[in-house]
Order: structure tokens, then sequence, then C-alpha cells
């Protein structure tokens, strides 16, 4: 029936011109996180998602109650009869409404200043994106991204879409990934100039990935942030990975084991690295994803503490 | 299976294709089987009445005799599936499917209380049935989970070919045509609005079409309403996306109307999150009108490889799908052929030769 029609080799065409749109910029990564956060203004306040402010933003708009019924009718003569019962008991709903307006926005307004009050504490603390990280970030051990690049590129080679390296610092795992010629670009938190035909983005790796379209992503490396931020923040990440990654994704973290990491960043930095099998219980999904675990080797042929856990998930 | 009378019952007997298909099983168990037959439902829409009875009439007013068969068909939870289940007559149950209660109860809490009622009731008729027919393999595997220890495969009996015939509304088609001489694609997707379809997802690649590719082109969402509190959004999300004017929600419309909308119609877009069967994808096909489809539930089923069925919905994607029909013929004219040579597999001819073939088994 529809021999006439190749569907991977169309679908594979398909896709390549999405990344293509993606990679000119005519499709700002977060042109579909846009779109959802538009839907979202629309929803029901149980049906948009958990984005805290959104949620409050909509129960503050649901908090005046509008006693206007509407009175229109297809039926001859009932629209007449609800006119006459909106001003019969007109006066009776105004003031039940006005009360419980008065209450819901009384609430509305507790429950921002208690949100003012916690995110005040969460600035306080050392949170993913204060003063501490930023100085436990310039303390941290650098990760050696080319030694780790043959493993990477084994890794993400024939990956279903582009890949990302966060945090991709100077992008030498990125360029390295580009020259082998896989669709590959970087995000840093750091503004630099990147080296000519290199595509690296200035955003914190977490919000990067946020923003981009579900099952948009061939894989996700994720270095640096990954020894540094909070273990909620972590665990977030890792949740946020599997959404973006399409079918037959693969996911790379490359870092430090937590004996081996000491000085000034341990002290300062909110988060500690992780061991290599919390990643396998964060990112993989058992019995579905494949996990591998590679230690790297010091000079003296010894453990050197770095380790890059690679989770492949079912196309 | 020996049937004296066929007997259909039906929550709701309205126009639509359940109804359609209720009174050609009529016809067909009457010319080809030489059984007769009434359909009784607990609501009967006016423009139905004098074709079905009240269900409390059978074994009443109405009297059961041996050799009755009931037929249910099941999309809701209603109280005649409870009426069927306590009859002694051998029951087979047509599985049309139940939307899921979690795509409504965000949205409409009293459409999701119906949903999870039809939910469970597809289980607790399974002992009492001797045969669970369903519409597409995807119905029947639910049917099976559910406990149905005999199941079929019998698609809906729909006349694809006076729909492809049907007259088109000479105003509503001058219309859209009038429309289209200005330029820009014309999507399509029919089906009631109701958040389990998804139209909002349409319209988001939508947005991302007329970005990307076509900024005079045009969507129209033809069916009527499951949900004000969706309908609602729509309108509010199109006109905060500044498309307003380019995204037009019809409402109910008539048979003539409809087929102006398809003869109209550039490609047919359904990113719907839940599909017992998909007719107006067979209808797009009947048409001539180039289908992409997100993968879910029957859609694949239905489709059949007749049109362009993605994995994923993320707008950009669909944005880049539908580009490729409307901007390649030769793709769009073989998805049309394509379609063509699938409906002969929805046939009326096919479809009523298998559901003889079902209820003789």
């Amino acid at each position: 029936m529809s021999d006439a029609i190749d569907h991977p080799q169309l679908l594979a065409e398909i896709d390549a011109e999405v990344r293509r749109r993606r990679e000119s910029g005519e499709l700002p990564a977060d042109f579909e996180r846009e779109l959802d956060l538009v839907f979202a203004r629309f929803a029901p306040v149980h049906a948009i998602g958990d984005d805290f402010a959104q949620v409050l933003e909509r129960t503050e708009q649901s908090t005046h109650i509008d006693v206007l019924a509407p009175v229109a009718s297809r039926t001859p003569g009932l629209g007449f009869v609800k006119r006459v019962i909106r001003k019969g008991v007109g006066w009776e709903m105004r003031y039940v409404a006005q009360q419980v307006s008065t209450f819901a926005f009384g609430v509305t307004r507790a429950v921002r200043l208690l949100a003012q009050r916690v995110e005040h504490l969460e600035q306080s603390g050392p949170g993913a994106g204060g003063r501490l990280l930023a100085m436990a970030r310039a303390e941290a051990p650098p990760v050696d991204t080319a030694g780790w690049a043959p493993v990477v590129l084994d890794a993400v080679k024939g990956a279903p879409g582009r890949v990302v390296h966060a945090e991709c610092a100077d992008g030498a795992l990125v360029a390295h990934l580009v020259e082998a010629g896989v669709d590959a670009y970087g995000v840093d938190p750091a503004d630099q100039v990147p080296p000519p035909g290199l595509e690296l983005r200035v955003d914190e790796a977490v919000d990067h990935l946020r923003a981009v379209a579900d099952a948009s992503l061939g894989a996700v490396v994720l270095s640096r942030c990954v020894d540094l931020l909070p273990l909620g923040v972590l665990a977030e990440m890792a949740t946020i990975v599997r959404a973006k990654l399409a079918p037959g994704g693969v996911a790379v973290v490359l870092s430090s084991q937590p004996g081996a990491w000491t000085g000034v960043a341990a002290d300062l930095a909110p988060g500690r690295p992780l061991h290599p099998r919390t990643w396998c219980q964060l990112l993989g999904v058992r019995g579905v994803s494949t996990m591998e675990v590679l230690e790297a080797p010091a000079e003296d042929g010894g453990a050197s503490g770095a380790y890059a856990v690679v989770v492949r998930f079912p196309g | 299976m020996r049937i004296g009378r066929l007997h259909q019952f039906v929550p709701t007997f309205e126009p639509g294709a359940v109804g359609a298909h209720m009174l050609e099983l009529r016809r067909l168990a009457h010319e080809v089987l030489g059984v007769e037959g009434e359909i009784f439902a607990e609501h009967i829409r006016p423009s139905m009445a004098g074709r079905a009875r009240g269900h409390r009439e059978y074994g009443r007013v109405f009297r059961a005799r041996p050799g009755d068969v009931l037929v249910y068909h099941m999309a809701i939870g209603s109280v005649v599936a409870d009426f069927v289940g306590e009859r002694a007559e051998p029951l087979i149950v047509d599985h049309h499917n139940v939307t899921p209660a979690e795509l409504f109860e965000r949205w409409e809490a009293d459409a999701a209380y119906g949903c999870s009622w039809g939910r469970s009731q597809l289980p607790e008729l399974a002992g009492r049935a001797i045969l669970g027919v369903a519409d597409s393999p995807y119905n029947e595997e639910e049917l099976r989970a559910a406990g149905y220890r005999a199941t079929a495969t019998a698609p809906i009996l729909l006349d694809l070919e006076a729909l492809a015939g049907a007259e088109a509304d000479a105003g509503a088609l001058e219309g859209l045509q009038a429309a289209k001489a200005a330029g820009g694609a014309d999507w399509l997707f029919v089906g009631r609005v109701s958040p389990h379809k998804f139209q909002h997802d349409v319209v988001k690649a939508f947005a991302a079409y007329r970005h990307l590719y076509d900024p005079c082109a045009r969507l129209h969402l033809v069916g009527g309403s499951s949900s004000a509190a969706y309908w609602q959004a729509l309108q509010g999300f199109a006109t905060a996306l500044g498309i307003a004017g380019s995204v037009s929600l019809t409402g109910s419309v008539s048979s003539g109307e409809l087929a102006a909308h398809y003869r109209s119609a550039d490609v047919l877009v359904c990113l719907s999150e839940h599909e017992g069967f998909g007719i107006p994808l067979l209808e797009a096909m009947a048409h001539g009108v180039p289908v992409v489809a997100f993968s879910s539930t029957a859609v694949p089923g239905t489709v059949g490889g007749a049109g362009i069925v993605l994995q994923s919905k993320a707008p950009a994607t669909v944005a880049a799908a539908v580009h490729r029909v409307v901007s390649d013929p030769a793709l769009s004219q073989a998805l049309v052929a394509a379609g063509a040579a699938r409906l002969e597999h929805f046939s009326l001819e096919r479809t009523r030769a298998r559901w003889v073939e079902v209820l003789t088994q």
C-alpha cells in the first residue's frame, strides 16, 4: 500500500529539517517552552504543571467571583427567564460572592508572602545559583574532557538528534565531537567567545535543558555541574534529561568520585559529586535502559577518582 | 452462535459514528442473517426518535424471547451497562473504547466521572459476555486485559463511499475557497473539542508552522464542544499567540459543511492522545486529504502506513512534517494514493463481511 513512501527515510528527513531550523536559530531553543507557558495561562489551575509562579498567578486571577451568569439561550423565552432569575437573586449572590472573594484574595496573598519568605531563605543559603557556587566553580578541579573524548564520541555517535554538552567550559569536547561529524553544541554559564564554527550558548545547564522541547535531543553530556549543584537540583536534572532525550537517546555523566574531591570547592559548593551508581539510579530505568560505568585510570595505573556513566535508552 | 434476535443497547442513541454503526448492524443482521432486532438506549436524541426504545422497556413492554442476543456498545459509563449485565440473555460487548479519566479530570470533573465509571464497567461485563468485539486491535487488547475470554476485531461499519461522495455545502465551500485564494495552507482537525483530543497541541504546531514556513496558513478545528473550559482555553490561547484570526473553532457542523472543510483542507493533523479507532483519519483519506498524526493508541493501526505517523508531537516536528506534505506534491500524491488503498481495508463490504463472520462463529 505505502510502498512508494519510505517512511523511515521520510521521518529522518523531517528530524533533520527540525535540527537544521534549530541550528540556524530560526527556531529558538525556548520557542516550544514559550508555547507551553502561554497555553498554561488559559488552562484551569489544576491543569497546569508544577510551576509555582504560574499556579499562584492563575489562582489570583480566579479569586474574583463573577456573579453575572450568562443568560443567553437558544430556547425561546428561556433567556428572559434567566435574566429575571439573575435580577431576583443578584443581591444575595453579590453579598455571598464578595465574602468568598475576600477570603480567596486573603489566602492567595498569604501564600504569596509565604513564597517570598521561602525565596528569601533559598537565597540566604548556598543555593544553585549563588555567590558561593560561583566561587566553588572556580576552585573545583577541571574535568579531563580530552581524556574522556573517545568514550563520549563512542557513546553519542549515531544519537537520534542533537548532542548537548552542559557545562562545556571552553567547548573542547564539543569541538572534538563536531570534528568527528557529530551535531553537537555546548552550554555553559560563563560567557566566552566561541571558536569559529562552534555553537556555545550562555546558560545554566538545568535552565537550558528545561527550555528545550521534550524528546528532542539525541544525547546529553553532563560535566562539572554534576560535581557542584545541590542534590535536589541534580535529581531534577536527571528527570529532565530523561524527558528531553528522544527514543534511543544517550545520557553521559563525567564526574569525580566523592572521595577524591577535596579542597576549597568541597567546602563552598552546595553539592558534592555523586557515586556513579547513584547516577545509574537517577538516570536509568531498570530493565529498560543499559548502563555502563567507566573509571579513568591515573598516571600511576591506579584509579584517578574520575568516572563516566553512560546510560542508553531504548529506541 | 445461534441468534434468534439481535438487540442493541447504548447509553445515548444519537447521530454520529456509533449511531450509524448500530443502524448498519441492524440492517446487516436483517439482510444477511435474517435476524430482527431493536435498538435500546437510556437517552434518545430527538433526531433519532422512533428508531429506538428506552432500555427499560426490554423485558417489560417489549417481551424478551429465547434466542435473543444482546449487543452492548461501550463508550462511557452508564446504567444501561448495569442493566444488560443483570439480564440472562447472551451478551456481546462492542468496545468503542472509553477515554481514560485522567485525560479529562483536570478539565471536566463530570466527564471524568463518566469515563472512570465506564472503565470500571468494562471488566464487570467480562464475566457476562460471550464475546467482546473491538473496533481496532488496540481496543481488542484492552478487552483481553479486562478479562474477556473470547474476543474479535471487527471495525466500525462506516459507509466511506457515501462520505467521499457527500455534497459540500456551497456557502461554506465558497467561504473556505475565498480564504484559500489569498494563499496559505489549510490545516484541519476533526473531532470533539475535548482535552483528550489535544487540540491545543495542534495550535502549538500550527503556530510553529506559521513562524517557520507559512505566515498565511489557517487552522480549522471542526467539532462540537465536550468541555466549555477547554474551548475557552483554546480561544484564549490562539488570541494570546496573535493567530486568532487564522484559527477557527467551528463547533458542530452539518455533513455538507464537514465535506466543505475536507474539500478545502491541505492536510489533516491529529495529535490526539486517545483514539479507540479514529474515524476522521479515514474520512480524510476518503476525501483525498493527506494525514499527519501522532502515534498514540489506535491511530497507527488505523492509519496503517497511509499517513505520516510521528513518534514526537513537538510543535517543530509536526510543523516540519506538514511542510513536507504541503510543499512536496509527489509525497502528497503518494499519501493520498496510500490512503485510497487503505480505505479498501475498511470498506463497508469488507467490514460487513467481517461482522457476519464474527456473529456466525
